[in-house]
């Protein structure tokens, strides 16, 4: 049985920022989903993030193309081959926002966080820099899929404080790894397979702080349709401070069909 | 000849040989040396030998200059120091010589810049975020594993008292890694470590755990490994799978060390290695 999905997502600046740092970008014929949450002064959050979102766009579009691309991607080895075309993705938006902030000494010092899910067939692959989430809501729970790469995570991990401590840590903007800081980075990549019904979140900390998973986790269950639980996540984000930019993508896995896998291949013109 | 090396995130711009007279820093097209930066004065800084030392002098520039992260009125500089000018550094060389970026102080632009805000005592600007340099803390882990032991501290951030150790990663060593053993069904192989991420059970070509029974499913079920744990997970609502069994109602279920699973027509033991 094959899988198909459904996506939404929406971004808002939020109720103290000027601007928008954040940037998500989708595309369904290659199956690729991104958030990211920019950093740096004088606008080049924002041109970091966007960067970020349109490299890894391209990649899939244009270079991945000329890869062979086969299905029999799950080996014994750590990683699948598609997480592993994940990781090159997120190098390579890495090494364009290094480059842009060489061009230019205005954006210099500019860097964003990045979370990506990479769907083929009944499986995805999650590839993430920084503390940006993703969240699975799988049988009417809710589990996050990455681990921030922040010092209070760190510190959480390694049992000095508590995750309620950590939710009030001073700490918690400092983040270990961002696109743009390093080279080469180090994406957490993983390997999972979807299920029917399974809707992903992927969000910016302006969500991931404002509400907690079971405030996610009612939000998305509530609401009749995607954008309408988009919409009601950045809402709820805004009724808690919103001080930072917010964006929320969805991903729901729908299970179709026969006759409805010929009509979207017959209108898509890929069978998905 | 002494020469200054000016740098912005590591990449030598320009070199400037040190002779005789008097080498102006700024963002004014009449100097010397030009770094065109609104950072930068229009002139900021100058550089002249007296006595037979070279000495640094800040021409009041409005941010600043810094000699190895230290603000500065008027210096002499030594072989090797790094000047901090808005968000270039400039190396001073005393000899003449290649260029040799591995015997170099690694020089950071964002760490600089980053202790300069520091070092003027203002909150960092606009942008609470923060990147911690992972590779400059994993340096100072590692000096201070070696010399001391516990929980030292880093201080000079200036963010908080940081426990050094909480930046090292995989502290706790290794990994313990499942494996599955099947009893009954048609497979092909009997055991089976479990080291991927994920591993699929099913007659698909992408099933590392391959089915050979006729009609079975393609994909049946999953095995999602994350840390420590692996969780079982059915592939849709038409496979059953029972772990111990029991039947796994919502499709999902965490493994423990000898947890026998039933899905598709083959029973498997699950344990750990070693």
């Amino acid at each position: 049985m094959s899988l198909a999905f459904d996506v939404a997502a929406k971004t808002d600046v939020g109720c103290v920022r000027v601007s928008n740092e954040d940037n998500f970008g989708y595309d369904l014929d290659h199956g690729i989903f991104i958030v990211c949450d920019g950093m740096g002064g004088q606008a080049a959050g924002e041109v970091a993030s966007k960067i970020a979102v349109d490299s890894l766009l391209k990649y899939f579009r244009e270079v991945a193309q000329n890869k062979a691309r086969t299905n029999a991607n799950i080996t014994l080895e750590d990683i699948s081959e598609r997480a592993r075309v994940l990781g090159e993705a997120i190098q390579l938006a890495n090494t364009a926002i290094r480059e842009a902030a060489c061009r230019d000494e205005a954006q210099a010092g500019m860097g964003t966080t990045v979370v990506c899910v990479l769907v083929d067939q009944n499986f995805f692959s999650v590839g993430h820099v920084g503390d940006s989430r993703v969240y699975l809501i799988r049988g009417g729970a809710i589990q996050q899929l990455t681990q921030d790469h922040s010092l209070v995570t760190q510190q959480v991990g390694l049992g000095f404080i508590s995750a309620e401590q950590a939710k009030k840590s001073r700490l918690q903007n400092v983040i270990t790894q961002a696109l743009g800081s390093e080279d080469p980075v180090e994406p957490d990549l993983d390997d999972m397979m979807a299920v029917s019904d399974d809707v992903l979140v992927l969000a910016s900390d302006g969500l991931t702080r404002a509400l907690s998973d079971q405030e996610i986790l009612a939000a998305v269950t509530a609401a009749t349709g995607l954008q309408h639980a988009c919409d009601d996540l950045i809402q709820s984000a805004k009724d808690a401070g919103g001080e930072d930019n917010i964006t929320c993508m969805l991903i729901r896995f729908v299970e179709l069909q026969w006759y409805e896998t010929c009509l979207r291949r017959f209108r898509i013109g890929r069978g998905r | 000849m002494a020469k200054l090396s000016l740098k912005f995130q590591e990449r030598v711009l320009r070199e400037v040989a040190l002779s005789v007279g008097v080498v102006t820093i700024g963002r004014q097209p009449d100097n010397l040396l030009r770094i065109d930066n609104p950072a930068v004065s229009g002139h900021h800084a100058k550089v002249y030998w007296e006595g037979g030392h070279c000495i640094l002098e800040d021409t009041e520039s409005f941010n600043g200059t810094y000699v190895n992260n230290r603000r500065i009125g008027k210096v002499t500089l030594k072989d090797g120091d790094v000047v901090l000018i808005g968000k270039h550094t400039l190396e001073f060389h005393a000899e003449a010589r290649e260029y040799d970026a591995s015997a170099q102080p690694r020089t950071n632009d964002r760490s600089i810049s980053w202790q300069t805000q520091l070092d003027k005592a203002r909150p960092p600007q606009l942008d609470p975020t923060m990147v911690l340099d992972t590779r400059k803390v994993r340096e100072m882990l590692a000096k201070a594993v070696s010399t001391a032991a516990g929980r030292a501290t880093v201080q000079t951030l200036d963010i908080g008292e940081i426990p050094l150790a909480a930046l090292s990663t995989n502290i706790s060593g290794h990994r313990r890694i499942g494996t599955l053993t099947v009893t009954a069904g048609n497979t092909n192989r009997q055991h089976y470590v479990l080291s991927s991420k994920l591993s699929v059970i099913g007659k698909s070509e992408m099933a590392s755990i391959r089915l050979r029974r006729w009609f079975a499913p393609r994909i049946a079920a999953s095995i999602h490994q994350r840390e420590d744990e692996y969780f079982l997970v059915a592939a849709g609502k038409n496979i059953k799978i029972k772990v111990n069994n029991i039947g796994v109602a919502d499709g999902q279920k965490e493994l423990k060390a000898g947890d026998v699973i039933e899905v598709a027509g083959i029973t498997a033991t699950f344990d750990y290695e070693g």
